[in-house]
């Protein structure tokens, strides 16, 4: 870390020739913070999200392909298949006779399909003798992520996308499958191909996971009883690290030593002994020793039948073993550098436990991404997809036919289309090549709001168990700082294991490293298989590594670190390439892979940031050379650093905390949070799990959804009627466009009590706010009908409206539906009426009627409408899905008014429900004439402490009074102060208190009362879709017990603790009408003789009914009974009389 | 249901109106035809409003 300081002394003398100057605080460049705009404009919310698949369909799939281009078969040793290159092209659909045409992603939501573009190959291949080539070969679908390159929707114009029915603000970054939106999750989880030294049961440990594209593999060497073992799992048990470094080609103890530390010798002398009580002295005998230890393996394949134990103990040294460093003609050099190296940090943990790494450190931490996830998807399939080819061709090619074997004939692209689409749509990821199982890697994305969208691209979801009480990955990590928000988490079991992305962050995709090794090698770095053991632990030397592959040792390390740095902000390599030192291991890091966080700072040079406000304004007004966030990164001002990278860096918070130590400077605070606490004006004078509970509020707020949601058929969408965007802001709100799709209004707020129907966070609200359209909503819902057809020529029909015979008038059931026999759009819906009059064909499987076609039996399976509330039809929309069976999608509206029991909620986690809705007379009012729209009861703020509502509202009153917008951006904003002063300018109390009259009494308020506008949303809970009674209902069949649950008109259920009081209590006859005269209630006959049960006062085992008595009991307990006779288990009854 | 068969050539006799999603003209759609606009070939088709009276609730 010292190295820049002591750069930067050397250069102030040169800059400054009066050293006085270097005194004065550095200046301020006010607007600096317009930089978080510019790199929004640049990189979107969701970049991570289309970077990633960017990627992957441009470059990563090329690699795939060409990893495995060849397909052979053993059968024909001439025959071949080659692929010469792969393309993914734009979304398209097929509409029969090979065209096809592009699509929308708004059609494919509407018509239930699936966004995805063709995957074609050119190839080479054998038919015959014959060498043939194809290009443009159909091998699968792609779905494709909405706005990535291959999208119809990129680099479109607001007209444009309009014309698309898509909204501009719409972030993108998700796929539609099968007509849904689903969003890949990010996931978060070690990092591979590094060392990670942490404690174990044993003792310490150093574990590195390999991850190449073939294999994935984790090699850990550990000490147990003062020797070093190396376990993995291709050996049955741990190896001494002495047969392995022999095995690996290190026969001299010395040189062994010489590579691992020449200090510690004693420590690893026992583990050198054990070489020595096994005799094991050449490469040979070590391989001999390691074939004995090998996992045997489960499928023998013809080539392990020519392989000794000891050639395959080499070849798994050399392929699984460390898998990740590379080995060339069994070279085992690196390798065994590699793994001294491990058995080092080994040791060097054992004498200074600082050395050990955390684990939940955010730099030992990686975010795979869609693209990465799809890719391994990819992958797998392609390889079965060539794996079928070739057992076909196999299979195919020794039998004599007519025709030539084609292998065209059998590429098919329904495998890898089904494949992918499976996973997107189940999300689940079952990849067989490393075994890798895991469910939920996908999501619906939730369109509740505008925000719940938003929020749900930036999610993190890590592999953590839920169940599992640590604390270590729930908690809050340092080094989140400005990576992740600290805020935006969700409370209870997944609490601190989703996380969310800040605002400014940015995920790394793949870059090449082959720059790098030659900017290495170039500045003085030297391939570690020419340098000695010696060289190795020279404390001049710093080990240099490249991906976690050991590159080279280099003195210069200062020069090396100074050099990348200025390469990259020259803009000749990547600019998410990460170099930092750690001194106490001399090591220097070098990062090119993918799924790093990162983040932008602006460059510090001797105590002066680099951006000044010139450069700023030029962004804005768009002239000379800087016009975009680009241009700053390529002029070398601002430059990304990630976790690792920021930890070796000086960064200063704000201009007066530089200092000549200061390597960067952050761009703007509040960037330290999501999008989700980016509403929150004022954030920073919150307690902060209000904070916490306002990101998860903030995703159930209704508002609107996008500028298309007119056009959307959702399964269910809210829709506030008259949305407002708040007075008081943020620059987060304006950044994220949250002011142009709103989810809330600004409620005028009185903090007083009134009537007691105030009390537990309850709202009195105002009638006529209400009557004016005050948190009034609309509540969308689609009910979809297929119309498949079947194999035996018969398909589902819709006919027409039925007459009623007597009247010959349409029956009440029908009478919404045209004469097609589909609602028509603006008809009222009520309860059980028919939305469209459906019939499917009886299934007659007579095999030689199919051809009568013409009577077959149909049976009605009318959509109808199940609600005791009635809807609106708003729309019906008839299409075809993308098999030409017919669908038929009704939209319906609910307008909704709020009531008692709504649940509102202000910015500040202060959620509450309408207690009591009062007349307008009855409200309190101020000599203007103002009357609340909502009375907050003031009891909310002592215990909660969230002073930024209290803020929210004064700032609120003085934006109203002055006719504009407040800030309440956190770690800024506008002022108390200034705000209240602006209060007065306008004749209002200083503190915001008014004096208000009793709207019962008029008599005026004994105090003054707090009040102004305060930002409130509606959320998605109302009483309407939850209240619930039951007198009498429907039973479940089985056990005869009222059914389950608000949907099926359920019981209310008197549960076990419930019980367990009335037992408590004793009221024995309470119990016995809960739990079986209001539920169960059976009569039964028991026959006393043999004590089964009979039946009409008949006992069927002794014949008679001499005994036979009828007694009341549960059906459940009678089911028992004849269950457990069921099984050949008699439970026999004994019955004695009341008075006995 | 009390007579599917005659029912069945009433409807296949008087085709419906519905408008096209894309270019907003009328097409006239038999049941059983492919559904798909005679001006632009878009596949999505709207139902036209009722032409009976609705009265609302104004609260």
């Amino acid at each position: 870390m010292g190295e820049y300081a002591e750069l930067n002394k050397q250069k102030l003398k040169d800059v400054f020739n009066d050293p006085s100057l270097f005194n004065k605080p550095v200046k301020e460049v006010e607007e600096k913070w317009k930089l978080v705009p510019a790199f929004l404009k640049v990189k979107g919310l969701v970049k991570q999200h289309i970077d990633s698949f960017n990627y992957f369909i441009n470059v990563e799939i090329k690699k795939i392909v060409e990893a495995n281009s060849k397909v052979t078969c053993d059968a024909d040793p001439l025959f071949y298949l080659k692929y010469i290159n792969v393309y993914v092209g734009t979304p398209d659909v097929d509409e029969g006779f090979n065209i096809s045409k592009a699509i929308t992603p708004h059609e494919c939501r509407l018509r239930d399909m699936t966004y995805s573009a063709p995957i074609t190959v050119d190839i080479e291949y054998t038919r015959g003798n014959q060498r043939v080539s194809k290009t443009g070969l159909l091998i699968g679908r792609m779905p494709i992520m909405l706005r990535s390159s291959n999208c119809v929707l990129t680099n479109k114009s607001e007209y444009e996308l309009a014309k698309m029915n898509e909204c501009p603000l719409d972030p993108g970054g998700y796929f539609v499958v099968k007509g849904q939106e689903k969003v890949i999750l990010i996931q978060e989880q070690l990092l591979k191909n590094r060392m990670i030294v942490e404690e174990s049961k044993f003792g310490i440990q150093c574990q590195v996971t390999s991850s190449t594209h073939e294999k994935k593999s984790r090699t850990i060497v550990f000490v147990k009883g003062a020797k070093y073992f190396m376990a993995h799992n291709s050996f049955t048990d741990p190896i001494p690290v002495s047969i392995v470094f022999k095995a690996l080609g290190l026969t001299s103890d010395q040189e062994i030593c010489s590579y691992i530390c020449p200090k510690d010798i004693c420590k690893f002398a026992p583990t050198l002994e054990e070489c020595h009580n096994l005799d094991i002295y050449t490469q040979e005998a070590a391989l001999k020793y390691l074939g004995t230890k090998l996992v045997a393996k489960r499928f023998v394949t013809s080539a392990s039948k020519y392989k000794t134990p000891t050639d395959e103990a080499r070849d798994m040294l050399a392929t699984t073993v460390l898998a990740h460093v590379p080995v060339k003609e069994y070279n085992f050099q690196t390798k065994a550098i590699y793994l001294a190296l491990m058995v080092k940090r080994v040791i060097d943990a054992q004498n200074n436990k600082k050395a050990i790494d955390d684990r939940d450190y955010y730099g030992n931490k990686r975010l795979e991404l869609a693209g990465s996830l799809l890719s391994l998807m990819f992958e797998d399939v392609f390889k079965r997809f060539n794996w079928d080819l070739k057992s076909i061709a196999e299979k195919t090619i020794p039998k004599i036919r007519a025709s030539q074997f084609d292998v065209i004939k059998y590429m098919r692209s329904d495998l890898i289309t089904n494949c992918l689409v499976f996973a997107i749509s189940t999300g689940n990821w079952t990849i067989k090549r490393f075994r890798m199982e895991r469910q939920g890697v996908t999501q619906v994305l939730s369109r509740l709001s505008y925000i719940s969208a938003l929020g749900m691209m930036t999610r993190i979801n890590s592999q953590f168990e839920k169940t599992r009480k640590v604390s270590g990955p729930r908690s809050l990590q340092p080094s989140q700082w400005g990576m992740l928000c600290p805020s935006d988490t969700p409370e209870g079991e997944a609490c601190g294991l989703v996380k969310n992305l800040a605002l400014m962050t940015h995920i790394t995709t793949e870059g090449d490293d082959y720059p790098l090794i030659r900017l290495a090698t170039n500045t003085g770095v030297q391939d570690i298989n020419l340098v000695g053991g010696e060289a190795l632990q020279s404390p001049i030397n710093y080990i240099v590594f490249l991906n976690g592959n050991i590159l080279g040792v280099t003195k210069e390390y200062k020069y090396l670190l100074d050099s990348f740095r200025m390469w990259r902000r020259a803009g000749k390599i990547s600019q998410y390439v990460s170099i930092y030192l750690n001194k106490s291991q001399r090591c220097i890091y070098i990062s090119s892979d993918g799924g790093r966080l990162c983040r932008p700072y602006i460059i510090v040079k001797n105590g002066i940031p680099l951006v000044t406000s010139k450069h700023i304004s030029d962004m804005e007004k768009g002239i000379g050379v800087i016009r975009s966030f680009e241009d700053f990164l390529h002029r070398g001002l601002i430059e990304f650093l990630d976790v690792n990278e920021e930890n070796d860096s000086f960064i200063a918070c704000y201009e007066h905390n530089i200092t000549t130590q200061s390597t960067h400077l952050e761009i703007a605070t509040f960037t330290l949070l999501g999008v989700c606490a980016g509403l929150i004006p004022y954030p920073h004078h919150n307690q902060s799990p209000r904070n916490t509970y306002q990101c998860a509020m903030g995703k159930q707020a209704m508002g609107t959804i996008g500028y298309n949601q007119r056009n959307r058929i959702d399964t269910l969408l809210y829709s506030l009627v008259y949305p407002q965007p708040p007075i008081v802001k943020t620059k987060t709100i304006e950044m994220t466009h949250f002011d142009k799709l709103p989810a809330g209004q600004n409620a005028t707020v009185a903090v007083m009590s009134y009537s007691g129907y105030d009390i537990e966070d309850a709202l009195i609200i105002n009638k006529a706010s209400i009557d004016r359209g005050f948190g009034r909503c609309l509540v969308y819902r689609n009910s979809k009908c297929f119309l498949k057809r079947y194999a035996n020529l018969t398909f589902d029909r819709i006919q027409g409206p039925l007459l009623d015979p007597v009247s010959n008038k349409v029956i009440w059931k029908h009478n919404i539906l045209d004469a097609d026999g589909i609602v028509a759009p603006g008809e009222l819906v009520t309860n059980r009426q028919v939305l469209v009059n459906k019939s499917v064909p009886v299934l007659s499987n007579v095999p030689g009627t199919s051809a009568g076609a013409s009577n077959i039996d149909y049976k009605d399976v009318a959509v109808s409408y199940r609600n005791v509330e009635p809807s609106y039809v708003e729309k019906v929309m008839v299409s075809t899905n993308e098999d030409d069976s017919g669908l038929i999608k009704i939209l319906l509206r609910q307008t909704r008014r709020p009531e008692i029991g709504d649940k509102f909620s202000s910015r500040h986690g202060q959620k509450g429900v309408v207690g009591l809705v009062v007349d307008q007379e009855d409200m309190p009012f101020n000599e203007y004439g103002i009357c609340p729209d909502i009375i907050m009861n003031p009891h909310g703020f002592p215990s909660r402490m969230t002073v930024g509502k209290l803020i929210e509202l004064l700032s609120g009153k003085a934006g109203l009074v002055e006719g504009k917008f407040h800030y309440g951006t956190a770690f800024g904003g506008s002022k108390v102060q200034d705000v209240s002063e602006e209060l007065v300018k306008h004749g209002f109390n200083y503190q915001g208190k008014d004096m208000f009259y009793s709207g019962i009494t008029g008599e005026p308020l004994e105090a003054y009362i707090y009040s102004g506008p305060v930002y409130y949303q509606k959320l998605k809970h109302m009483v309407q879709d939850k209240m619930h009674a039951r007198a009498r209902g429907p039973r479940a069949v089985l056990t005869r017990q009222p059914t389950e649950g608000r949907s099926r008109d359920g019981g209310l259920r008197l549960g076990e603790m419930e019980r367990d009081c009335l037992i408590g209590y004793g009221a024995s006859m309470m119990l016995v009408e809960r739990l079986m005269v209001s539920s169960d209630q059976c009569e039964v006959d028991v026959c006393n003789n043999c004590g089964r049960l009979g039946y009409c006062g008949w006992c069927n085992s002794c014949k008679s009914s001499g005994h036979v008595s009828t007694i009341t009991m549960p059906y459940a307990c009678k089911l028992l009974l004849t269950e457990l006779q069921a099984m050949n288990i008699t439970a026999r009854l004994t019955l004695t009389h009341y008075c006995q | 249901m009390s007579d599917p068969s005659t029912k069945d050539s009433t409807t296949t006799k008087t085709p419906m109106v519905y408008i096209c999603g894309e270019c907003h003209s009328e097409n006239e759609i038999r049941p059983r035809d492919p559904i798909r606009c005679r001006e632009c070939g878009y596949r999505i088709m709207y139902k036209k409003r009722t032409k009976r009276l609705i009265v609302f609730d104004a609260r």
